[in-house]
């Protein structure tokens, strides 16, 4: 403990001497703006930044990359709330409740709810790397393809539980999430599907032009068609501030948002993005008044902004105790200090103890940057809503356009986001649910990739799933919760006629 | 007023003659675009970083890096092969720039692009893959490696960083040479390959050295082979399957390309832009950090043998076949 103290007051040290704590504080305040730009997120944030880093020494690397890659994180709940568009995949669900608040008047308290969660979970989970990054990291290592498989149906389970509307509706669009997650080249056989011989829909359709689409577009569309424009808010001072009622509802969120998070982001792979979604889930199953998610509860924004933060900062476990990158973002970091002639790896903690202790030390002044300079930002975020929708609404659409072309300079991205924006517009007016799409578009190539990898394993044999602990568990669970949210459609079985499809299922 | 049309014409002919044989004779006379058809920070992105900057001091004009990731890198490539053939659009791509044509030919596909839609002005690296176990594995070399996998024909897994990929590739060419079967289990990458490893969800893969590296220093893996032709001077300890009784040879090179109708000329500067900066104290250090050695060959000798590479390459693909059809 002793020796954790030192180290850290090493950390400090390096991360408060001026030159690392301006980068430290630059790289923050360019991650809030690429998280604001609608479908740039941390990935491309820190991909654009990358070369510029070569020249600066790795301590002021890292630190410069992570405060976009916090920074982004941060920055991509402002426009789910404000303006439901997702600045991230990760944000998703913060479009929900965030812009339901936002249409009840309430984006402050929303918007500060966001900054605080994200700011306890992204400590506590920086504390968790500090103490725990050696010993976890070899936990994750078990985490392989069945157990990821595993954890990945609990993810498919909770689908059950995300929605309010009716059950077959949710499925219908958790159906056409999955089968959009099916484009691509398949991993396993090499044989493209659905491509269209489009060779950039080789990788499938991105989850960010889809959930700008979905989201972003209809919303504008839809204020469009309204027959009146809608009213233009002016926010009053006394309503940026979260009441004691609203905290209170929050505290339970943040918490358990933030140990899923973390939980969920030390795990290989891109399971983080399913972090706020889970979150999400549960906390509306836990909730005593669930019928207020989708209308503005702040439980729906706590939850899942917490969680995708600390599954951030959970990501940074493996990379740092064992070299390995687990999610595109950590690849990336790993090559800003690679290019500095520093081989990530077992060794990087007691041969680097500067450069790991310093970036520990620099999450935490990151945390409190990031909360400092957001918190005041609020009112100035909220008077944004005072702009006229004639203006506000063709600027949006042009920044979702520049946002999305840029993510990997392709014009298909646009073209699928554009696309979505209608079909999101259709899905509305008919009054479907669209999380359940973007869940589905996540969670159906991972869950696809990692069954048939854990079948190429055991050579076509599914006892594989009972064979390991940590995968027989995770199962078992997911097939509770699952009992558990069918159970109102078998217990009023007599008149489940006139309860699919009409009447809300109780969650 | 006609004296005056033919004063216009003859005005236009002396503007636009200088213009056009001056683009001819001074290129580069604007920007030069490398293509990098993988994400940021892979082996392609940062050996293109590293060769801009030098390219732009020898040029007096902007080099510029740009990421076309996609399709396991047959977007960014599709783009090169039908971009203006005047060398300000290149691409640094890798070996698998034989491996996708192949692939598609496999499935029937119009291919994305085909390997003649490109000529190599130079080889800049060529680093051979290692046969790495994880360590629980109760054998010391590859012949007890071998011996133990024809005990239990199938049943070991080794990873790879994708079907028909880079690394899958080497590893069925060891196969095919040790008469071995073995499970496969494709990932979507390098590093979720050697992950697998680690956690000891396959047992072994054709990894490249600078990803192995850390982990054999650590102790996490092991390594049995080499795929080169000679020792590799980070990692004089392991053998190469040459030594060991396998003919068997394969590199993870990395190569600038541009499409094929360049002007001789262009070439030719290009050609010799490339020389120099193989050579340059700032590249070759440069490379050193990120540990991939630099393997320089010049165009013509490239081009031979990219060619004998991707024929071996094809023959591979082909052996494989469709992994549904076994």
């Amino acid at each position: 403990m002793l020796e954790t103290f030192n180290n850290l007051l090493l950390g400090f040290s390096v991360a408060l001497s001026p030159s690392v704590l301006v980068y430290a504080f630059v790289g923050c305040i360019i991650g809030t703006l690429v998280g604001m730009m609608p479908g740039l997120g941390p990935l491309a944030g820190i991909s654009l930044l990358l070369p510029a880093t070569f020249g600066l020494n790795p301590i002021i690397a890292i630190v410069l990359l992570s405060g976009v890659y916090y920074g982004a994180m941060y920055g991509g709940s402002t426009t789910s709330i404000l303006m439901r568009i997702p600045g991230e995949a990760a944000s998703v669900m913060t479009c929900v409740d965030g812009y339901a608040m936002t249409q009840n008047g309430r984006a402050g308290p929303a918007l500060a709810i966001a900054a605080i969660g994200s700011f306890i979970a992204g400590t506590a989970g920086v504390v968790g790397l500090m103490l725990l990054a050696p010993t976890l990291a070899e936990f994750a290592l078990r985490f392989g393809p069945p157990e990821y498989t595993a954890l990945l149906m609990m993810g498919l389970f909770i689908l059950a539980y995300m929605s309010g509307g009716s059950m077959l509706k949710t499925l219908a669009m958790a159906g056409l999430g999955l089968m959009l997650g099916m484009i691509g080249i398949d991993a396993m056989s090499g044989y493209t599907r659905f491509s269209f011989d489009l060779v950039e829909l080789g990788d499938g359709v991105g989850i960010v032009p889809v959930a700008v689409g979905l989201f972003g577009i209809s919303e504008i569309l839809l204020t469009a068609g309204q027959d009146a424009a809608p009213k233009v808010q002016n926010p009053k001072l006394h309503d940026l501030i979260p009441s004691r009622e609203e905290f209170r509802l929050s505290v339970g969120p943040i918490a358990r948002g933030s140990l899923l998070g973390f939980m969920i982001g030390i795990i290989p792979g891109s399971a983080h993005i399913i972090s706020s979604f889970v979150s999400y889930g549960i906390e509306r199953r836990m909730s005593k008044h669930p019928e207020r998610f989708g209308k503005g509860a702040i439980e729906g924004v706590a939850g899942p902004e917490s969680a995708n933060n600390a599954a951030a900062s959970g990501a940074f476990v493996p990379m740092m105790a064992l070299g390995i990158p687990t999610s595109p973002v950590t690849a990336v970091m790993i090559a800003a200090i690679m290019v500095h002639g520093i081989s990530p790896g077992p060794l990087l903690i007691s041969q680097q103890p500067e450069l790991f202790w310093g970036f520990v030390a620099s999450m935490y002044v990151g945390n409190v940057v990031l909360l400092v300079l957001n918190l005041p930002m609020v009112g100035l975020f909220v008077n944004l809503l005072r702009i006229p929708y004639a203006y506000l609404y063709p600027c949006i659409l042009a920044f979702c356009i520049l946002g999305t072309y840029s993510v990997s300079n392709s014009m298909i991205d646009v073209w699928i986001m554009l696309i979505m924006g209608g079909i999101g517009y259709v899905l509305r007016k008919f009054d479907y649910d669209l999380a359940p799409v973007a869940l589905g578009l996540v969670l159906s190539p991972m869950l696809e990739l990692s069954l048939r990898q854990s079948l190429a394993m055991s050579a076509g044999d599914y006892g594989i799933f009972l064979e390991r602990p940590i995968a027989t568990t995770m199962l078992g669970l997911g097939v509770l919760l699952f009992l558990l949210s069918i159970k109102p459609l078998i217990f009023k079985s007599k008149d489940w006629r006139s309860k699919v499809g009409l009447d809300e299922v109780e969650g | 007023m006609k004296n005056h049309y033919l004063e216009t014409v003859l005005l236009g002919l002396c503007l636009f003659v200088p213009g056009l044989s001056g683009a001819q004779d001074h290129y580069p006379s604007k920007s030069i675009t490398i293509v990098s058809p993988f994400p940021p920070g892979g082996t392609s992105d940062l050996t293109a970083r590293q060769l801009a900057p030098v390219l732009e001091r020898i040029f007096k004009q902007p080099v510029v890096v740009q990421n076309r990731p996609g399709a396991a890198g047959a977007t960014g490539s599709q783009v090169v092969a039908n971009s203006a053939p005047d060398g300000y659009t290149l691409i640094l791509h890798l070996v698998s720039i034989s491996a996708l044509p192949e692939r598609d030919k496999l499935f029937g596909h119009k291919p994305a692009y085909t390997r003649d839609q490109f000529v190599g002005i130079a080889r800049i690296t060529a680093d051979p893959p290692m046969l790495v176990v994880h360590p629980s594995l109760p054998a010391k070399n590859l012949k007890e490696f071998v011996a133990l996998a024809r005990k239990k024909p199938g049943e070991m897994i080794f990873s790879s960083s994708g079907l028909y990929g880079a690394s899958h590739v080497p590893f069925e060419m060891f196969l095919q040479a040790a008469n071995l079967k073995m499970r496969h289990l494709p990932t979507t990458g390098g590093a979720p390959a050697m992950t697998a490893v680690l956690g000891g969800h396959a047992v072994t893969w054709a990894s490249p050295p600078n990803i192995a590296a850390p982990h054999l220093k650590s102790g996490k893996v092991r390594a049995f082979a080499q795929w080169g032709e000679k020792r590799l001077e980070a990692f004089p300890e392991v053998p190469t399957f040459k030594e060991q009784g396998y003919d068997i040879e394969y590199y993870l090179w990395g190569g600038l390309f541009a499409p094929k109708n360049v002007p001789p000329q262009v070439f030719n500067t290009l050609r010799e832009a490339v020389r120099k900066a193989v050579n340059d104290p700032e590249f070759v250090k440069g490379m050193e950090k990120i540990r991939t050695p630099i393997a320089y060959q010049d165009a013509d000798e490239f081009n031979a043998w990219w060619d004998k590479d991707a024929q071996k390459l094809a023959q591979v693909i082909q052996r494989i076949g469709k992994v549904t059809e076994k």
